[in-house]
């Protein structure tokens, strides 16, 4: 099917393979759309249709809550149909030169394993390697679960074969059930990506804050294990606050210690509990980490306290638990172009 | 427009916003800042976002989806916004906030902080047009004489001849300007046809007059000159061609 986009600024056009959302057609052929999530539930790849005839894949998808009219859709759960020409109410470019284009990958579950009683790490095991940023997410489709899911990955390497991801078991959730449900070392899965803006590069130069909570400390240390790879915390700040409700549901804590020791005191690690105090156990346990009482926002607000200064913030995690960081850094004056984060609701 | 009722001022709460559906469609966000009330637009101009839902300080009003920013007092964009905000004229009267539409020159990006004395000029020489959908502006190879400033509706562009046309962007927000080759040397004719895709009307001004007050306000000018290179190099950016 050949797709026109008309945009504000000029038209784009490329072909889009029968079954393949718009959104990730158009993506794949460095045609920059507007996304966030990628899988239906932001609304930020809403379109308008022109002309042509569309298949909406998953139309209960909570981000079309954010539609407006009849005849928009979101390119992300929409499929052509016939030739189409569809309506971007933005100014959409083509992608730099440099930048890692996304492509549609086949990949193998290799290995599943329990970090606390509802998060799991999963490893994913590519045919051939995926070039991402550290920062950056991929879309996943599995076997009997309609739609893709986004995950953020966990590792770092220039050209890597194997993915690394932390998932929350969530009731309901489709895909988490279905990985919680039964053993699927082995089974097939459909990769797209790597997708995502809350990159973060070397060549930054500045302070880097990182603010998860639960799961959404996985983009973290992808970009904590780029910045280890290059030294950059010799030079720079690194403060970390990852948010969990109590010690049963922290994770990663000999990993934040190993990097402690590889990276030296300019990389500060704070696991904020919201509701415990930590017990004396964690903190003979890991004493090169900080353990502090509150939500992850109020804590990293009040360590940061008069060092917001030349700093690059990463923000993860539960939608209210990253609108709560916004606001703590905009009152700190922060500038937005020192914020970075992308949305799942 | 009629000056519109919108709320009481003490509705507002200090340095604290609101956002409000009037009768007849208008959609608005009131804000206070100190002794001063200010009215915009109550959606983001990026996605249609309700701005209500942003945050506000008193001085710097930020859309919580994307972090797009405005200058309370102007509407100006800040950071990462790529458009202003639309403004409306506030009128306190005994408590009460009425709100009156601003003419598309006034809140349009390309004569932002040009002096009112000027802005005057050009809403001299301007001339309001209404065009029914369909209409053609103009087309390719037609002279480049004047400039238009969008006042509501939408216009379309076209590049190409025949049945090899290609789209080439679209303007829709008030105050946004089309057929700015009026404004530059050299470009005689007009390489793109504009044809309106609603109801639309505009305000029209000749090039060379426009140039004309312009340069007997050079400060002004400048700013103008300023805005026309990044509106320019906007539509540059990125590989051109399919």
């Amino acid at each position: 099917m050949k797709i026109q986009v008309n945009a504000r600024n000029r038209a784009h056009y490329f072909d889009s393979e029968a079954g393949q959302s718009i959104l990730y057609g158009g993506l794949k052929q460095a045609v920059e759309l507007p996304y966030e999530c990628g899988s239906g539930t932001c609304g930020t790849c809403k379109a308008k249709l022109i002309s042509g005839d569309i298949e909406d894949d998953w139309p209960e998808a909570p981000g079309k809550k954010y539609l407006k009219t009849p005849d928009e859709f979101l390119m992300c759960q929409c499929t052509a149909k016939s030739d189409v020409v569809i309506e971007i109410p933005a100014f959409v470019q083509t992608m730099e030169a440099g930048a890692c284009t996304p492509a549609f990958l086949a990949g193998q579950i290799k290995s599943v394993k329990t970090l606390t009683h509802d998060i799991a790490f999963l490893e994913v095991e590519l045919r051939e390697p995926l070039e991402f940023d550290a920062g950056q997410f991929v879309l996943i489709k599995v076997p009997g679960v309609p739609g893709f899911r986004g995950w953020s990955m966990v590792n770092y390497q220039r050209h890597s074969n194997t993915l690394e991801f932390v998932v929350k078991k969530k009731p309901g959730g489709g895909i988490s059930e279905w990985l919680f449900g039964a053993d699927r070392v082995g089974t097939e899965v459909e990769v797209f990506g790597p997708l995502g803006r809350a990159t973060f590069y070397p060549s930054l130069a500045r302070n880097i804050l990182c603010i998860a909570g639960g799961s959404g400390i996985a983009g973290m240390m992808s970009i904590l294990a780029r910045a280890a790879q290059d030294g950059y915390f010799t030079q720079y700040n690194g403060d970390v606050f990852f948010g969990v409700r109590s010690m049963k549901d922290a994770f990663f804590l000999k990993e934040f210690t190993s990097l402690r020791e590889q990276c030296g005191k300019k990389l500060n690690v704070t696991i904020a509990l919201s509701e415990e105090e930590a017990p004396a156990s964690a903190v003979t346990d890991y004493p090169q980490l900080a353990f502090a009482k509150g939500f992850v926002h109020e804590v990293a607000g009040h360590h940061m306290q008069n060092r917001f200064q030349n700093v690059r913030a990463y923000l993860a995690g539960p939608p209210p638990a990253v609108d709560a960081s916004i606001r703590m850094l905009l009152q700190a004056k922060m500038t937005t172009d020192n914020i970075r984060y992308d949305k799942f609701n | 427009m009629n000056k519109v009722h919108v709320c009481k001022s003490s509705d507002i709460p200090s340095n604290g916003m609101k956002t409000y559906d009037v009768a007849g469609g208008l959609k608005v966000l009131i804000a206070n800042a100190g002794e001063n009330y200010y009215a915009y637009q109550s959606t983001c101009p990026h996605q249609d976002v309700c701005l209500g839902e942003g945050f506000y300080d008193g001085s710097l009003l930020t859309c919580h989806q994307h972090l797009w920013q405005w200058d309370i007092t102007t509407g100006e964009a800040r950071g990462l916004a790529e458009a202003p905000l639309e403004s409306y004229e506030v009128k306190l009267i005994d408590g009460e906030i009425f709100v009156l539409r601003a003419s598309a020159l006034k809140v349009s990006d390309l004569f932002a902080g040009v002096s009112d004395e000027t802005l005057e000029e050009l809403n001299k020489i301007a001339r309001r047009e209404e065009h029914k959908s369909g209409s053609i502006m103009y087309s390719i190879g037609d002279s480049t004489d004047d400039l238009y400033v969008l006042e509501t509706g939408r216009v379309e562009f076209q590049i190409g001849r025949d049945d090899r046309t290609s789209a080439a962007g679209f303007v829709l927000v008030k105050g946004e300007a089309f057929g700015w080759a009026a404004l530059l040397d050299h470009q005689p004719q007009r390489i793109a046809k504009a044809v309106c895709l609603e109801d639309s009307a505009m305000l029209r001004l000749n090039g060379k007059q426009t140039l004309q007050v312009l340069a007997s306000d050079p400060a002004s000018g400048y700013l103008v000159m300023r805005k026309l290179s990044n509106l320019i190099t906007r539509h540059m950016t990125g590989p051109v061609g399919k």
